[in-house]
């Protein structure tokens, strides 16, 4: 009897256990009550936007058109539609359909879901808003479930306050504004000024005016909207960004082989701004062919015919001394053709170059100057170095430390001609445009081991793609050449008429101009470019 | 059914549920293991989407694909390199045929060593300076931004960190990804 009641209780238990966790389970799940679907909207403060809303398994999509028209900036497709370029503030944000990475300026930035197509326009994820709209333009995104809306507000302007610091050293002066925060700013240049001008956000100025005595720095104010910097004549300020805290500096200089005044009066003929020395290197050379065109012909065959042309007419038209890296079929290290430059206290440095892509049709000049990624990364090395043992490396691996010291300091001096590189590879990029009608690829930065030492503004030209059937044969053609050659003898003429404070020569096929403003600030380098700790010596600041 | 019997068929229920519940005990641990920090490893290879950065005749554009990976850098930051060596559907190759991945290394400072060998070859394919650029920063930007952990690429040519690659580029030092590059 006792047997079947203890079997009893176990096939009761039995049946019952898959019914009390079921119960168990369906508790957990929250009551069905019945809601009426909401439409997701998308405030501005407090007012409706007709931006269309998705609400995707990961997350809201919002329609970006709509949102440009409302928020500012501008939007434009590629040909094909599969990628588009948002400008806000002066600042490019290039999008790739089905991609979640985007480039904001030189940041890559990663999002948590692919911007998509849908509702007849190009949708966009909440995390996207706030890295372009909210990090570049100052607005606040909050997206509120339970309501499905989009709430979009203007940040309140903050009050930062800043201390400005400027010492004089060796003939150039650093300028370093220090902030408790980072604000949202812009470096904007002008001749003989920079202005740092506040996007959304206010100055609070120290009580009393800065005074600055200085040879390369004639004034510094300080306005709730923004700080001028006022340079003496003929100097320029480059700058660069340190955190922690977070400091913009300018580096105030004047140009390559102008020294810095000690005192105020005229400077001797002799020591006046110009270009008297132009170093021409020819690309590649010797075991290193460079690319090699379709029909076999070698990239360093055709840098070293063009130098020499080159040569004769910026010798012949300009009256300047020319000096090539290399005159003849031989190898030279990357490093020697700086040297070589920096031997012959040169003026310009050209490196010249043909081009080749893993691409099919890639036709078209470009000028390169350097991007300072190079030397940051560099140098951040050698600090990393210092407090970290070396990683291991795979089987095989030997480092190159013993270079990097000596690099330092040469990476450093391009570094002071950056804004000059950078201006004058807009000349030649702009000449080799209009004269060749050549498509144009535009003036890039790049960590060029090349450029890396020269001790004066420098660039690397390449003047067509090898790689290109037809632009291969143009290159071959004497008669392409001379106007290569000329376009390029144009843009030195230009460059050096400006740097001589003499008006510019005319530009093919326009008439005279007058200088040009200088150009826009060049980037440090791009995003997550590593940065060193603190770059200068403390006894400069 | 004696006394016995049923002792039996309780026991046998018991055992049961006990090894019921260790099992779903593990199969807890091991999914929460792979969400956890770089100790716990998930070695079983799954899909996961990745943003490769692919030469695209002018630049680089960035395409997404899903390769079977571990949760472990190392791993992914070599199965990055494999796809991105291996021929694309259209034909175009980033590095000549024969360039292999030797060896992957990835430091604790976030430098990601990337070793690539060519059989025969010393030195790596001429090349105009986009080609370079598109090689190295395929890699580069590849890597950087689908690993978290990697900060940085070193790219090592047998087993040498060179001055460049192809004449331009300064390969001497880790190379932090270069956003200009992508395709508009």
């Amino acid at each position: 009897m006792k047997d079947r009641r203890f079997l009893g209780l176990l096939a009761l238990v039995s049946l019952l256990l898959p019914v009390l966790v079921t119960a168990q389970a369906q508790r957990a799940e929250p009551p069905s009550v019945p809601v009426a679907p909401r439409q997701p909207t998308v405030l501005l403060d407090g007012a409706v936007l007709p931006a269309p809303v998705t609400l995707a398994p990961t997350g809201p999509l919002f329609g970006l058109a709509a949102l440009v028209n409302n928020l500012g900036g501008t939007l434009e497709a590629d040909e094909a539609g599969e990628s588009f370029t948002l400008t806000i503030e002066g600042k490019d944000v290039v999008i790739g359909v089905g991609s979640a990475i985007i480039t904001v300026g030189d940041n890559i930035v990663s999002l948590s879901q692919p911007p998509t197509r849908g509702e007849g326009t190009l949708l966009v994820p909440l995390d996207f808003l706030q890295k372009t709209y909210g990090d570049l333009a100052g607005f606040a995104f909050e997206w509120r479930p339970g309501v499905q809306q989009l709430i979009i507000s203007r940040r309140a302007a903050r009050e930062i306050p800043v201390l400005l610091d400027v010492v004089h050293l060796q003939g150039m002066t650093t300028v370093v504004l220090q902030f408790p925060e980072a604000p949202r700013y812009q470096v904007l240049r002008q001749p003989g000024q920079v202005d740092v001008q506040m996007m959304g956000d206010r100055l609070a100025p120290p009580p009393a005016p800065p005074v600055v005595t200085d040879p390369l720095v004639q004034g510094v104010t300080i306005s709730p909207e923004q700080v001028r910097i006022q340079l003496a004549a003929g100097a320029q300020a480059s700058s660069y960004v340190l955190e922690n805290p977070f400091r913009i500096v300018f580096d105030v200089h004047l140009p390559a082989q102008a020294p810095a005044p000690v005192a105020p009066g005229p400077a001797a003929p002799e020591q006046a701004p110009g270009v008297r020395t132009i170093v021409l290197d020819p690309g590649h050379g010797g075991s290193e062919s460079g690319a090699i065109g379709p029909s076999g012909v070698q990239e360093k065959e055709l840098t070293l015919t063009i130098a020499r042309e080159l040569e004769g007419r910026l010798e012949s038209h300009l009256g300047v001394r020319v000096v090539l890296t290399r005159n003849e079929d031989a190898t030279l290290p990357l490093d020697a053709r700086t040297a070589i430059a920096n031997q012959n206290k040169a003026d310009l440095f050209i490196s010249l170059h043909l081009n080749s892509s893993l691409g099919a049709g890639a036709h078209g000049a470009e000028t390169y100057f350097l991007s300072a990624e190079a030397s940051d990364a560099n140098a951040a090395r050698m600090a990393e170095a210092e407090n970290t043992p070396e990683p291991a490396l795979p089987e095989g691996t030997a480092g190159l430390e013993a270079q990097d010291l000596e690099l330092i300091l040469w990476d450093l001096a391009q570094t002071h001609h950056l804004l000059e590189s950078q201006r004058f590879a807009a000349m030649i990029q702009g000449e080799l445009n209009q004269t060749l009608q050549l498509r144009d690829r535009g003036v890039k930065q790049a960590p060029f081991r090349v450029l890396n030492g020269a001790a004066m503004p420098a660039v690397l030209v390449e003047v067509g793609f090898i790689s290109n059937p037809d632009e291969e044969k143009k290159l071959q053609d004497a008669a392409y050449r001379a106007e290569l050659v000329g376009s390029l003898t144009r843009a030195i003429g230009r460059y050096k008429a400006l740097v001589e404070n003499r008006p510019e020569p005319p530009q093919a096929g326009q008439p005279a101009q007058p200088a040009q403003p200088a150009p826009a600030q060049p980037s440090p380098g791009p995003a997550g470019a590593t940065r060193p700790p603190q770059p200068r010596s403390p006894g400069r600041r | 059914m004696n006394r016995r019997a049923a002792a039996f068929i309780l026991g046998l229920a018991l055992a049961l549920l006990a090894g019921g519940a260790l099992w779903w005990w593990l199969q807890g641990r091991d999914s929460g293991g792979s969400e956890g920090g770089p100790a716990a490893i998930d070695a079983k290879p799954a899909p996961v989407p990745f943003e490769l950065w692919v030469p695209d005749g002018i630049g680089l554009r960035v395409e997404r694909r899903e390769l079977q990976v571990t949760s472990a850098p190392k791993d992914r930051i070599r199965r990055i390199a494999e796809t991105l060596l291996a021929p694309r559907p259209d034909g175009v190759r980033l590095f000549p045929e024969g360039v292999a991945l030797a060896g992957i290394q990835l430091s604790k400072e976030g430098t990601a060593y990337v070793n690539l060998v060519w059989d025969g070859h010393e030195d790596p394919p001429p090349s105009g300076s986009t080609e370079e650029l598109q090689r190295v920063y395929s890699l580069v930007n590849s890597i950087t931004t689908n690993v978290p952990e990697a900060r940085r690429v070193a790219l090592l040519w047998n087993g040498l960190q060179r001055t460049t690659f192809a004449g331009h580029l300064d390969t001497s030092r880790p190379l932090v990804p270069l956003a200009s590059l992508r395709t508009r």
